[in-house]
């Protein structure tokens, strides 16, 4: 007997149930749609152009907090990254280099065509997180009341100058 | 059609369409279930190959497209996986080796080579247990799976010299059993 054949002695199949198969794959779609579900869900989706999308794409993580769909991200062939999306709650918001269906970046422009809003749950420890990750402040927190309603807001510029603004959703106590 | 597409087709397209990569799945799952199965057996095996296709999934943007078959590339992050179930698999080798020295002994009843069997077989599901994991692995995935020398390499991310380097190793050990009369030198453990 060779080596080899030595080893082969002590292959021994294992029994399957034969619906395993099927239970592995309705599992693996089940993960795959989760993953691409919040892309799916949207239906309106603002698309961001920057002269540094990967840039971008670790600030706005690191001074936002939104987080990537990494499954969403789409490379050009030499591997830089042509499209990311990025998700915060149940919002997401796309990104890419600028000249991409005729957009252009406010470092290229000099002036922004659009500010962005964000709702988020504490907007004083989102703008500390965002100053400490060097986001320009634009305007500082303050609150703003129409009714009883009102939000507590500040607006950063991000590192090639799209606006975005901040709320965090008030309610006066009478 | 996709249905006739390579693997690296398939996954360069479920880039942009993922549910595109259950055809992946379709393709090799039974394979990898197999090979799973064989190591750690069944019910731990399903688990596995479930992990073992997220995760492939999740890492489908790293496929080397230039390769036209997923299946070495699958087989590498399943290796990777049962390196956290080595307690099982040797349990499992070991009872292997018990059904394979007991089916012997039913071919050739109380022959000579029967009772070499009885000894030889554990003996050797030990020695294969005892190999360092890059070994036992390359040996593994080239004597049970039947894969080539290219598609170990392939799988376990190695030059091919390092493959053959690896088996060459593996083989002198089970040599050593086989040739009782020969050097006894088993690699102490």
């Amino acid at each position: 007997m060779k080596p080899l054949d030595l080893a082969k002695k002590l292959r021994r199949e294992a029994a399957f149930d034969p619906a395993a198969l099927d239970r592995g794959k309705a599992a693996l779609m089940a993960a795959i749609r989760q993953d691409i579900q919040p892309r799916r869900r949207q239906t309106i989706v603002p698309q961001i152009p920057y002269l540094d999308v990967s840039a971008a794409l670790s600030f706005l993580q690191r001074a936002f907090g939104f987080r990537e769909i990494s499954a969403a991200r789409l490379l050009t062939a030499d591997g830089a990254i042509d499209h990311a999306v990025l998700a915060f709650g149940d919002g997401v918001v796309g990104i890419g280099p600028q000249g991409h269906h005729g957009t252009i970046s406010p470092r290229s422009s000099g002036i922004e065509s659009q500010y962005i809003s964000v709702y988020v749950d504490d907007v004083d420890a989102h703008y500390r997180r965002a100053v400490a990750a060097g986001a320009r402040i634009a305007a500082g927190l303050g609150d703003y009341f129409w009714g009883d309603e009102g939000h507590r807001t500040y607006e950063a510029l991000d590192l090639e100058g799209h606006r975005w603004r901040f709320h965090q959703w008030l309610r006066q106590t009478p | 059609m996709v249905s006739s597409s390579s693997d690296a087709e398939v996954i360069g397209r479920s880039l942009d369409e993922p549910e595109v990569f259950g055809l992946i799945y379709d393709r090799h799952a039974a394979t990898l279930l197999r090979f799973l199965g064989r190591r750690i057996g069944a019910e731990v095996a399903e688990g596995l190959a479930g992990e073992l296709f997220r995760i492939a999934f999740e890492r489908r943007k790293t496929f080397d497209v230039s390769r036209a078959s997923a299946l070495p590339w699958l087989y590498g992050i399943g290796s990777n996986l049962l390196l956290k179930h080595r307690r099982t698999e040797a349990r499992r080798l070991r009872a292997s080796a018990r059904v394979a020295a007991a089916g012997e002994a039913a071919d050739r009843r109380a022959s000579a080579a029967a009772l070499d069997a009885r000894l030889l077989f554990p003996r050797a599901a030990d020695a294969i247990e005892a190999l360092p994991d890059g070994e036992r692995e390359a040996l593994l995935l080239f004597g049970w799976e039947d894969l080539s020398y290219q598609a170990v390499a392939e799988a376990l991310e190695l030059p091919i010299g390092t493959v053959r380097s690896r088996l060459n190793r593996a083989r002198a050990q089970l040599r050593e059993l086989l040739d009782p009369g020969g050097k006894r030198r088993v690699r102490p453990r």
